[in-house]
């Protein structure tokens, strides 16, 4: 076991601890969500994150990536990331992908997990399309102003964000963005991806979580497939 | 019969409410439904809705957790004790 997990060990059991070590992930986004998830898994002690994103920093990515600062600006995402986080010396290995996510694109043969990290649902759609081709677990979030949701799809078993969101890629517009709001949807999504992983109970499977942050209410919503 | 619509996210906030529960007389589709949404909220939920007599892009309205655009859209039946949760979905990351 790492050294530094010492504080997690008795939340999992002995079992479970060594799986955790063994986790490989797929972020896609090095965004708000991205970073969140990433800089969660790397304190959680998993194998490697493998972090997808073509984009390099501009101005309005500091208000809630947390990998990045002002004298980024200009440079590429996945790298920043990378060289963030491999400057704590955990061992979690940061392998970053300078890629858009299209249907095209390969997705790695030795993950467990895909996070959904994108700004926008049609790409999700498509990164839907690949989880499920690869027959891997989807974590769902996304964010806007004080609201968010989390939905977990797994292949075969649950309805797919493509029939709940239906029309939702036709959206247009940029959506308002704080930190802490994202953070809140990014850590519900890498503990579902965790119990997901561990085979755990309670999981969201078929049921959409909304979380509105300004009523400080999470609700558990019903969806089926059509 | 009666039927339960439950609002989200921004439509809570900006009508201050979680929700309606109305007792109807015999059966309803969703455009009624809608209509006598508008009778209560002054118009909202057609404008969030719809767009030219279609269901907007973008806004989800569900049925028992279906998504009415699978289901027969503004024609779709409502029966008794249906839930149908409305949101604009967040997008951002």
């Amino acid at each position: 076991m790492k050294d530094y997990l010492q504080r997690q060990v008795e939340i999992f059991t002995k079992e479970e601890n060594k799986k955790i070590e063994e986790l490989n992930v797929m972020i896609a986004g090095a965004g708000g969500l991205g970073t969140n998830q990433a800089q969660q898994l790397i304190r959680m002690g998993i194998n490697k994150i493998y972090l997808y994103d073509n984009d390099i920093v501009e101005l309005t990515n500091l208000n809630r990536q947390l990998f990045y600062g002002k004298k980024d600006l200009g440079k590429s995402k996945v790298e920043c990331a990378k060289n963030h986080l491999d400057n704590f010396g955990l061992d979690t290995e940061i392998v970053p992908v300078e890629e858009t996510i299209d249907i095209n694109i390969e997705v790695p043969n030795d993950i467990h997990l895909i996070f959904d990290a994108l700004d926008n649902f049609k790409t999700r759609f498509v990164l839907e399309d690949l989880a499920l081709e690869a027959e891997i677990p989807f974590i769902h979030g996304g964010i806007e102003s004080w609201y968010g949701q989390v939905a977990v799809i797994i292949p075969e078993e649950t309805t797919r964000l493509k029939d709940v969101f239906s029309g939702a890629d036709k959206k247009e517009g940029t959506p308002s963005i704080i930190s802490p709001a994202v953070s809140v949807i990014a850590s519900i999504q890498v503990l579902e991806g965790i119990k997901v992983y561990l085979n755990k109970e309670n999981i969201l499977k078929n049921k959409l979580l909304l979380v509105d942050l300004d009523a400080c209410s999470v609700e558990k919503v019903n969806i089926k497939s059509t | 019969m009666k039927i339960e619509v439950k609002f989200y996210s921004l439509f809570r906030l900006n009508l201050k409410s979680s929700g309606i529960e109305y007792d109807i007389d015999g059966a309803i589709i969703l455009q009624e439904l809608i209509d006598k949404l508008d009778e209560d909220f002054e118009g909202y939920f057609s404008e969030k809705l719809l767009d030219s007599g279609e269901i907007r892009t973008g806004s989800i309205i569900l049925l028992n957790g279906k998504n009415v655009l699978h289901l027969d859209k503004l024609n779709t039946k409502i029966n008794d004790g249906d839930i149908v949760t409305l949101f604009p979905p967040s997008a951002g990351g």
